[in-house]
């Protein structure tokens, strides 16, 4: 059965002990990730770092939008071929506005979705937690997938100097 | 004999920088200005609730007797444009600074994103104008506008899209900032609070990459309201002043709209954290540096008025065309000028004179009034441009230029009503919305706690700020 862990700290620097001890002791990273009342700096406590992928979501929707549009544009205007003021009829430049819009729309569009996905929320499994952590305490949570390793971790987080560790 | 220099205790023109707050005492605090209301709290938001249903009623009345008459309806759309100015400007002090990374922000970001929740105001007084506004082909004929080729009711199809859009953007943007105040709430509130703080907090514990991506999310719709807020203003100014003028154009007119609504955003919000300091006892949370910043933004914004005003002036005056002269007749020198004169006073030659002390600026009282200084030349600078435009008859729609410039129009009974009732549901609006989250964002004072540090510099004092991102 999976357990999750919590070592409450009042201060920055210990949990930022309890989160090089757990490194060191062969916890697989991202298993254990650092909670706060506000955000820290990023590599605070030297955490792991994921790499998100909010960049590929606005690059595919814009791409998909720019292909839409060249084909909007394209197909509308060779299905209903008028010579305008002399222009060819796949005139570049009255295609490039509604090409730029619909690529910008696709790529908004996308960048929406891609920041709900990546946010992960709602996250209806919160694990270990704690009020205090509102409060200006900071938590090092450690998701384990059996109890095997739990003394383990309890010890680490022991010696770094928790106040209280928490299980569920 | 040596002249010494005189001696001066060095503190009495300096500031103290603010002492620190424990993390615990900022939860306690901020989630007790949330829990009951004062007597006189209760007594204002009833009589704002009054005034707001009477505003209501006078609205349905002024239909039923004027539905008929256009020009009868120019103070209702100045006073739209007024309420887009405040309820819109205001939240882009919730992302232009922080976007800036400025330090000093972060107590005002929460009120400025609860000014969008106003934006309800805005739409309900919107909604008789779009019946009024003519349609794009009048009398079988196409009038001059920026819809070429549009169907025939594009300009009030997109202006209400426009603004229930900027009202849904400023929600977001309120949102996506609130989520790890909701946690607080659903950790530390009691009853129906703790219920909301629980339902709206999905989840949040605070890790790295939900810190992560509450930054994205805040830049994003940061950027999307500022995107959406322009193409509002864009949308209002040209449908609603300049389409119903004939031979009104004006390249100028959306920018000075624009950022004199930021002027007025800025204004209304120094007002409203005057009000929150000084009635919740958040003197220890909302520093005298934040009014001062404002002020320095506030003074530019003050003069960027007289700029774009000149910018456009100037066109006209030295164009000298038949609607040049007929525009200047209705805007500036013909049957308002009394507005003109008045709201430049207000919105920009007072205020200049006011907020060009740096004395001034450091001061709370002196920004507080520069600010009410202003709400009032902008609501005087909508007049002119609002009431003006629509006292043109729809019958001169297709002229060329205007020929006859009508005379001055006066507020009737109605209009006062609709005034002070749309203004107050603004208001109430605000003050229900303390009540229901922490009017200072408690995970920003905690992270400008955690990131600045009063020190003692040489002989003077210092704050300290970490700037990591």
């Amino acid at each position: 059965m999976s357990i999750s862990m919590i070592g409450l700290f009042q201060e920055a620097t210990p949990a930022a002990d309890a989160m090089d001890g757990l490194k060191n002791a062969g916890f697989e990273l991202g298993s254990f990730d650092v909670l706060t009342g506000t955000p820290y700096p990023e590599g605070a406590f030297g955490e792991h770092v994921p790499q998100h992928r909010l960049f590929r979501f606005p690059a595919f929707g814009a791409i998909i939008g720019f292909t839409l549009s060249l084909f909007l544009t394209a197909a509308t205007q060779l299905a209903y071929p008028l010579v305008t003021g002399g222009k060819p009829i796949l005139s570049i430049f009255a295609m490039l506005i509604i090409m730029y819009e619909l690529t910008m729309l696709s790529g908004v569009i996308a960048t929406v979705i891609g920041i709900i996905f990546e946010s992960r929320l709602p996250n209806l499994k919160m694990g270990a937690y704690d009020r205090r952590i509102t409060e200006g305490w900071i938590g090092v949570v450690i998701n384990l997938e059996d109890e095997s390793r739990a003394d383990d971790a309890e010890k680490v987080l022991n010696y770094a100097g928790a106040v209280e560790i928490k299980k569920a | 004999m040596v002249n010494l220099p005189k001696k001066e205790n060095h503190d009495s023109h300096h500031t103290l920088p603010p002492e620190n707050v424990e993390s615990s005492v900022i939860v306690e605090d901020l989630i007790a200005t949330t829990n009951g209301a004062s007597k006189s709290f209760k007594i204002i938001a009833i009589g704002l609730g009054i005034m707001s249903v009477l505003g209501i009623i006078a609205l349905v009345l002024k239909w039923i007797n004027y539905s008929d008459d256009s020009t009868r309806w120019g103070y209702v759309a100045a006073l739209v444009s007024f309420l887009l100015s405040i309820t819109g400007g205001a939240p882009m002090v919730a992302m232009g600074p922080v976007m800036a990374k400025a330090n000093w922000v972060r107590p005002l970001t929460r009120l400025a994103a609860i000014f969008s929740f106003a934006g309800v105001s805005t739409i309900i007084v919107l909604i008789p104008l779009l019946f009024l506004l003519p349609p794009l082909v009048v009398d079988g004929t196409r009038r001059r506008s920026i819809w070429f080729e549009a169907p025939n009711y594009s300009p009030h199809i997109w202006g209400i899209i426009g603004m229930v859009l900027l009202l849904i953007t400023g929600i977001a943007l309120f949102y996506s900032a609130a989520l790890p105040d909701f946690a607080v709430m659903r950790e530390n509130s009691t009853g129906w609070r703790q219920k909301l703080g629980k339902k709206l907090a999905r989840g949040w514990v605070g890790t790295d990459s939900q810190w992560r991506t509450l930054r994205m999310r805040i830049g994003m719709f940061g950027t999307f309201y500022f995107f959406v807020m322009v193409m509002v203003n864009f949308l209002y100014t040209t449908d609603f002043a300049q389409g119903v003028v004939p031979g009104y154009r004006d390249a100028i007119y959306t920018l000075y709209h624009t950022v004199s609504s930021w002027q007025g955003g800025v204004a209304a919000l120094v007002i409203a954290l005057w009000i929150v300091r000084r009635n919740m006892k958040l003197e220890k949370y909302i520093h005298l540096d934040a009014f001062w910043s404002l002020g320095r933004l506030l003074f530019a914004l003050t003069l960027l008025w007289i700029y774009l005003f000149y910018s456009s002036f100037i066109v006209f005056w030295y164009g000298r065309s038949e609607n040049d002269k007929a525009t200047l007749d209705l805007l500036v020198r013909g049957p308002m000028i009394w507005a003109f004169l008045a709201g430049a006073t207000f919105i920009w030659l007072v205020p200049w004179w006011i907020l060009i002390w740096n004395r001034v600026r450091k001061s709370i009282n002196g920004m507080a009034i520069g600010s009410c200084v202003i709400i009032i030349g902008l609501l005087l600078d909508r007049i002119r441009l609002f009431v003006s435009a629509w006292s043109v008859p729809q019958e001169f729609i297709h002229q060329k230029w205007l020929k006859q410039i009508p005379g001055t129009i006066y507020p009737d009974i109605f209009d006062v009503i609709i005034a002070l009732g749309s203004i107050s549901l603004s208001i109430l609006m605000i003050m229900l919305m303390t009540k229901i989250i922490p009017v200072l964002s408690i995970w920003q004072i905690q992270e400008f706690n955690l990131l600045s540090k009063p020190i003692k510099f040489i002989k003077g004092h210092a704050t300290l700020i970490a700037k990591p991102d």
